[in-house]
C-alpha cells in the first residue's frame, strides 16, 4: 500500500499484534533519543501490568515484528522492562501526578485482583469512579502473585504495578471472598452501581483415570501455590507433568528447583502441536526436563495408596477435523513411566463461588453466562472479564479485557446502556517485500545468555537479566521505524527522480509525482536530504527537526557567554551508549562551547543544515558519524561525504575557510572517541580565529602607517 | 527541459550586496529538476549570503520564496506583488533566464538579477549528469538524422557531417564531446537507413532559429478563448 500524504491509516504490525495496542515503534523512538520517562509513560498508559509483561509477556508484539524476515525481531520484551527498571523514581512521580480526586461518581466493586481486574479498577479510577477490588488471598495480583513461579516473575514485579495502580486511589480488600463471605447482591446494596467479575480461571481440572486420588498425584495450581509458600512442597525424584501448556512447563520448571531429579512433562501433543511456548519448551530442555509426546495418562499404579508408576496410552491425534480437542488413543499402545509424583497440568477453570446468592446466571457446563462483546451478565449492572469470560489466555490479553470492561462500565454508567465492543485489529503494515530484505543491513540481536541451567534450577532466582543502557539502545537501533518514512507533497514534487536515484533501497518510485510505498520505506531520510524541492516530509524525524533543535538549543543559550570557538556538534544518534550523551546541559554548554544536536543517522544533514549554524553565530560544524562501514543504511556515508564537500564549496565560495566544517567517523564509540574529536577540531578552530585575529591586527597597522 | 548551473556565488553576492532587503525566487520546474534553483537551493543561496553579509557586519534581509513556474504570468504575478509591496530592493532568480526576463517585465523599480547560468535543453544521460540535446532551432530535421540533432549535438552544427575533427567517435574539441554525427551514422547505420544520409541535405534558412529574432509560438486555440487579448502582429 502505498501512501502520499503521510495520514496513512496502517500502523505498524508490532503495535497491532499486540493485544493492548502498545505503540512500540513510539516506544523505541523514545529510547533511542533517551526520552525513557516519556517511554515509560507511553508503556503504562497502555499496560498498567507493564513490569510484568516487560518479564512473561509472551510478547506478540516481536512475533509481528517486520525485522523477523530480515534476520530476528526486535527485542521489545526486554526493552520495556528496560525502561521499567530505567525510571523506577519517575514511575512514583507519575502515579502521584495521575491521581484523580475522587468525586460523586458511582461506585464500582470488581472482584479479583489479577490483571484484568486491576486495569480496569486503574481505568475507571483515572476517571474519577471510586473503586474498591476484593482479593480472596492475601497477595493480590491474581495468577501473577499467586501462581506464577518466581524464576519467571519475580514478585517484585508484580508488587511494582499493583502498587501503582493502588496509589491511583483503588482501594483493595484481601482476604475477603465475594459469594462466601459477602454476596454481590450486597455490594450493590452497599452502593456500588457496578460489579465486575474478574476472578480468572483459578481451578485446576483434574482427569478421570483409575488411580488418580493415589497419595503424590497433585493438581497444577495448588502445587504452583504452595511452591510460594514459605513451606514448599516435597516431591520425591521421580516427578511425572501430565499436560503440554505453559503451566505445565511451570510446574515442571518448579519441581526441578525443588530437588526432583527426573521430570518428565507427558503431553498427548506431538512436538508441533504442543501449545507452551517454544522458548518454554526449550529452557525446560536445558535444565534437563524430558519431554513424552503423543502419550496419555491410562491408569496410576499404587504402592500402599501411593503413586508409584504412571500407564500411559498413545494418543494417535488430538484435534478432530473441525479443529476441536477431541484426542484418540490407541488404548493397545501402551507404556510405563515410573513415578514418585504426578501432577496433573491439563487445564484450568474458573471458580464461580463469587456468584454464590446473585441474579447471575451460568451457562451448561458450568460457565458464566456473559455476551463477549458487551461483556455484560445476566444481572444487570455486573460485567464480566479477564480468562473467567474469555478462557484461558496471556497476561496481556487480560489488560485488553480490563481495558474493554473499564469503558463498559463507564459507558454503562454513563448511558445505562451496554456498548459492543468488537475485537478489530487496525490495518497493518504489510510485510517486507523480499527486494527490501535483501538490501536492508544485517544486525542481530544481542543474545542475553539466560542463568546456567546447572545453576538455576538450585533456587527459585529469576533466571533472565534486563538490557543494561548500552544493549538497550543498540538494541533498540534495529527497529525498522515501520510507517514513519517518506512521503512526498503532490504540489511540490517536481517528479525530477531524484529520490529514485538517491535511495538505497529501491523505494521511490514516480508516478506522476514522487511515491514511496510504506511496506518499503525504511525511513532514512536520505530522499528527503536530497530532494531538490524539499517536497519530500519524514514522520520520523521531520526533515525540518534538526534546523528546529538547532535553533531551539542555540536561543537557549546566551551564545555570548559560550566558551569560544562556537561549536554545533551534529551527532549519530546511533553511535550512543548512554543517554548522557543524548541531553545536554546548560552548563556544559556554556563551559565546552559545544552544541550537540543528535540526528538519527547524520547523513540526513543537507548542505543547508550544514550551513545554518554560521548564520547564527557558529565558529565551526563538528559532524560525528558511526564507525566506518557501521551505517544502517547503504551508501548514506558516501552521500554524507557528497554533502560536506558540498558545504565546504560553498563557504569558500563566500570567501569562508572550508576547514571549518569537520567530519568525523565514530572510533570504538562516542564515549571513546566523541570528546577528542571535539577537541582537536576546537583546537583547531581556535588556532584559526587567532590567526584570523592576527591578520585583522597586521592590517589595521598597516593601515595606521599609511 | 531548460539545464541551468548555479552562479558562482561570489557572483551573486557582487550583484545583491548593496540592497539592504532581497528576495531569492527560486523554480519549481526545469531549474529544481536539474538541481541548480529549486526551493532546496534558494535556502542554500540564501543561508550562504546571510553567512557571507554577518562576516561584514552588514544587515541585510533575505526573502526565500519558490513557485512552480517563473514562466507563466499566473504563478509569476503574486511574487511580483510580493515583491512590490514589501519593499523589496532586489530579486535573485534562480529561475532560467526566462524567469529573470519575465519577472524584470512585471517589476518597473526592482532589478531582478540571475542566479543561475542557463545552459541548454538537454536530458540527464546520469544522475547529476547532463547533455544538450536540442538547441530549439525552429526547424526540426530529426526526421533526416535518426532522432539525433546535428544542430545541437554536432558542434559545428552541420548538415551533411561528419566533418574531419571526428576521431573514435569523439568530437576534436574534447575526448569528452560526442561527436553528433558519429552518433547518427552508428544509429542509422543500426536502423538500417543509412542510405538516406546520402542524400544531400540543403543549407537551411536561419531565420526559424535566433537568426529570425525573438520567436513566439500561437495556439490559436487556447488564445481565442481569452477575451479581449492583444492582437499579434
Amino acid at each position: 500500500m502505498s501512501q502520499q500524504n503521510g495520514e496513512s491509516t496502517v500502523i505498524a504490525p508490532c503495535t497491532v499484534g499486540c493485544p493492548v495496542h502498545t505503540d512500540n515503534r513510539q516506544l523505541v523512538d523514545y529510547i533511542i533519543h533517551g526520552e525513557y520517562e516519556k517511554a515509560l509513560r507511553l508503556l503504562l498508559d497502555a499496560n498498567p501490568f507493564s513490569s510484568v509483561c516487560g518479564r512473561i509477556c509472551h510478547h506478540p508484539c516481536e512475533q509481528n515484528c517486520r525485522r523477523s524476515k530480515v534476520e530476528a525481531p526486535i527485542g521489545l520484551r526486554r526493552l520495556k522492562r528496560f525502561v521499567i527498571e530505567a525510571t523506577k523514581e519517575h514511575r512514583l512521580a507519575y502515579s502521584k501526578a495521575r491521581q484523580v480526586p475522587p468525586g460523586e461518581m458511582e461506585r464500582v466493586a470488581i472482584v479479583g485482583s489479577g490483571p484484568s481486574g486491576m486495569t480496569a479498577a486503574r481505568d475507571l479510577v483515572s476517571m474519577g469512579y471510586p473503586v474498591t477490588v476484593f482479593e480472596r488471598s492475601e497477595n493480590p495480583g491474581g495468577l501473577l502473585g499467586n501462581v506464577i513461579p518466581r524464576y519467571r516473575l519475580p514478585y517484585e514485579a508484580v508488587k511494582e504495578d499493583i502498587d501503582d495502580i493502588l496509589s491511583l486511589g483503588v482501594k483493595l480488600v484481601t482476604g475477603m471472598e465475594i459469594g462466601r463471605d459477602i454476596t454481590i447482591e450486597n455490594l450493590f446494596r452497599e452502593g456500588h452501581s457496578a460489579v465486575l467479575l474478574a476472578t480468572g480461571l483459578s481451578e485446576s481440572r483434574t482427569l478421570n483415570v483409575p488411580g488418580i486420588d493415589s497419595e503424590g498425584v497433585m493438581l497444577a495450581l495448588p502445587f504452583l501455590q504452595t511452591v510460594l509458600s514459605p513451606i514448599p512442597p516435597v516431591l520425591g525424584k521421580r516427578v511425572a507433568i501430565l499436560g503440554g501448556g505453559n503451566v505445565a512447563i511451570d510446574v515442571a520448571r518448579s519441581a526441578r528447583r525443588l530437588g526432583a531429579e527426573k521430570v518428565t512433562i507427558i503431553c498427548l501433543e506431538s512436538p508441533e502441536e504442543i501449545p507452551a511456548w517454544k522458548w518454554e519448551v526449550e529452557e525446560a530442555h536445558d535444565e534437563g526436563i524430558s519431554i513424552m509426546h503423543s502419550r496419555g495418562p491410562r491408569k496410576v499404579f499404587t504402592d500402599n495408596g501411593h503413586i508409584k508408576a504412571l500407564e500411559l496410552k498413545r494418543c494417535t491425534s488430538v484435534f478432530d477435523s473441525d479443529g476441536r480437542f477431541n484426542p484418540q488413543y490407541d488404548e493397545m499402545d501402551t507404556a510405563t513411566l515410573l513415578a514418585d509424583n504426578a501432577i496433573i497440568a491439563i487445564g484450568q477453570r474458573g471458580d464461580l463461588t463469587s456468584l454464590n446468592g446473585s441474579d447471575v446466571q451460568t451457562a451448561p457446563g458450568g460457565r458464566l453466562r456473559c455476551d463477549p462483546k458487551t461483556q455484560a451478565t445476566s444481572r444487570q449492572g455486573v460485567f464480566a472479564c479477564g480468562e473467567v469470560l474469555t478462557g484461558a489466555g496471556s497476561a496481556v490479553e487480560a489488560v485488553r479485557d480490563g481495558h474493554r470492561a473499564a469503558r463498559a462500565i463507564v459507558h454503562y454508567l454513563e448511558t445505562g446502556d451496554l456498548i459492543e465492543q468488537p475485537y478489530d485489529d487496525p490495518q497493518a503494515l504489510g510485510e517486507l517485500p523480499d527486494e527490501t530484505v535483501e538490501k536492508i543491513v544485517k544486525r542481530h540481536p544481542l543474545v542475553l545468555d539466560l542463568v546456567k541451567p546447572e545453576l538455576r534450577i538450585k533456587d527459585f532466582v529469576e533466571i533472565e537479566r534486563g538490557f543494561s543502557e548500552a544493549e538497550a539502545l543498540n538494541e533498540a537501533k534495529r527497529c525498522l521505524a515501520c510507517t514513519t518514512g517518506a512521503f512526498a507533497d503532490e504540489e511540490k514534487c517536481a517528479a525530477c527522480l531524484t529520490c529514485v536515484r538517491i535511495c538505497p533501497f529501491g523505494v521511490a518510485t514516480i508516478e506522476k509525482t514522487a511515491v514511496m510505498p510504506q511496506e518499503k520505506c525504511q525511513a532514512c531520510g536520505l530522499c528527503a536530504t536530497q530532494c531538490p524541492a524539499a517536497a519530500i516530509a519524514l514522520k520520523r524525524f521531520g526533515t525540518t527537526q534538526m534546523r528546529d533543535e538547532l535553533r531551539s538549543a542555540m536561543e537557549s543559550q546566551n551564545t555570548e557567554l559560550m566558551a569560544k570557538p562556537l561549536i554545533v556538534s551534529y551527532c549519530c544518534l546511533f553511535e550512543v551508549t548512554s543517554r548522557n550523551w543524548v541531553s545536554e546541559t546548560t552548563v556544559n554548554c556554556l563551559e565546552s562551547g559545544i552544541v550537540r544536536v543528535m540526528i538519527p543517522c547524520v547523513a540526513r544533514l543537507g548542505v543547508l543544515d550544514i550551513l545554518s549554524p554560521f548564520e547564527m553565530g557558529a565558529d565551526g560544524v563538528v559532524i560525528i558519524g558511526c564507525s566506518s562501514g557501521d551505517c544502517l543504511y547503504p551508501t548514506a556515508e558516501q552521500r554524507l561525504e557528497n554533502t560536506v564537500r558540498e558545504a565546504r564549496g560553498v563557504l569558500g565560495e563566500i570567501g569562508l575557510e572550508e576547514e571549518v566544517i569537520d567530519y568525523w567517523r565514530t572510533e570504538g564509540s562516542a564515549e571513546v572517541s566523541w570528546s577528542s574529536f571535539w577537541e582537536i577540531s576546537r583546537r583547531k578552530l581556535k588556532l584559526m580565529k587567532d590567526n584570523e585575529g592576527e591578520r585583522a591586527n597586521d592590517s589595521s597597522r598597516a593601515k595606521t602607517t599609511v | 527541459m531548460i539545464v541551468a548551473e548555479r552562479k558562482p556565488l561570489s557572483e551573486i553576492k557582487q550583484y545583491v550586496e548593496k540592497y539592504k532587503k532581497i528576495l531569492i525566487a527560486g523554480c519549481g520546474t526545469c531549474t529544481t529538476v536539474c538541481l541548480a534553483g529549486g526551493e532546496k537551493e534558494v535556502g542554500v543561496v540564501a543561508a550562504a549570503l546571510r553567512i557571507a553579509f554577518l562576516k561584514e557586519d552588514r544587515e541585510v534581509e533575505i526573502i526565500e520564496d519558490c513557485i512552480t513556474r517563473q514562466c507563466e504570468p499566473e504563478f509569476v504575478e503574486p511574487i511580483a506583488e510580493k515583491v512590490r509591496d514589501g519593499g523589496i530592493e532586489a530579486v535573485l532568480s534562480l529561475g532560467c533566464g526566462v524567469g529573470v526576463n519575465f519577472l524584470s517585465e512585471r517589476l518597473d523599480s526592482v532589478l531582478v538579477f540571475p542566479g543561475v547560468n542557463t545552459k541548454f535543453f538537454g536530458a540527464a544521460v546520469e544522475p547529476g549528469v547532463w547533455v544538450e540535446m536540442c538547441a530549439g532551432c525552429g526547424n526540426c530535421i530529426l526526421d533526416v538524422t535518426g532522432g539525433i540533432c546535428p544542430i545541437a549535438r554536432c558542434s559545428k552544427s552541420i548538415l551533411n557531417g561528419p566533418c574531419g575533427g571526428s576521431q573514435d567517435g569523439k568530437c576534436e574539441i574534447s575526448p569528452d564531446v560526442d561527436c553528433g554525427w558519429h552518433l547518427i551514422v552508428s544509429r542509422m547505420q543500426k536502423m538500417g537507413t543509412l542510405e538516406r544520409l546520402s542524400e544531400f541535405v540543403p543549407p537551411r534558412d536561419w531565420s526559424t532559429s535566433r537568426a529570425g529574432g525573438p520567436r513566439r509560438v500561437i495556439h490559436e486555440g487556447m488564445r481565442s478563448q481569452n477575451e479581449g487579448s492583444e492582437e499579434v502582429t
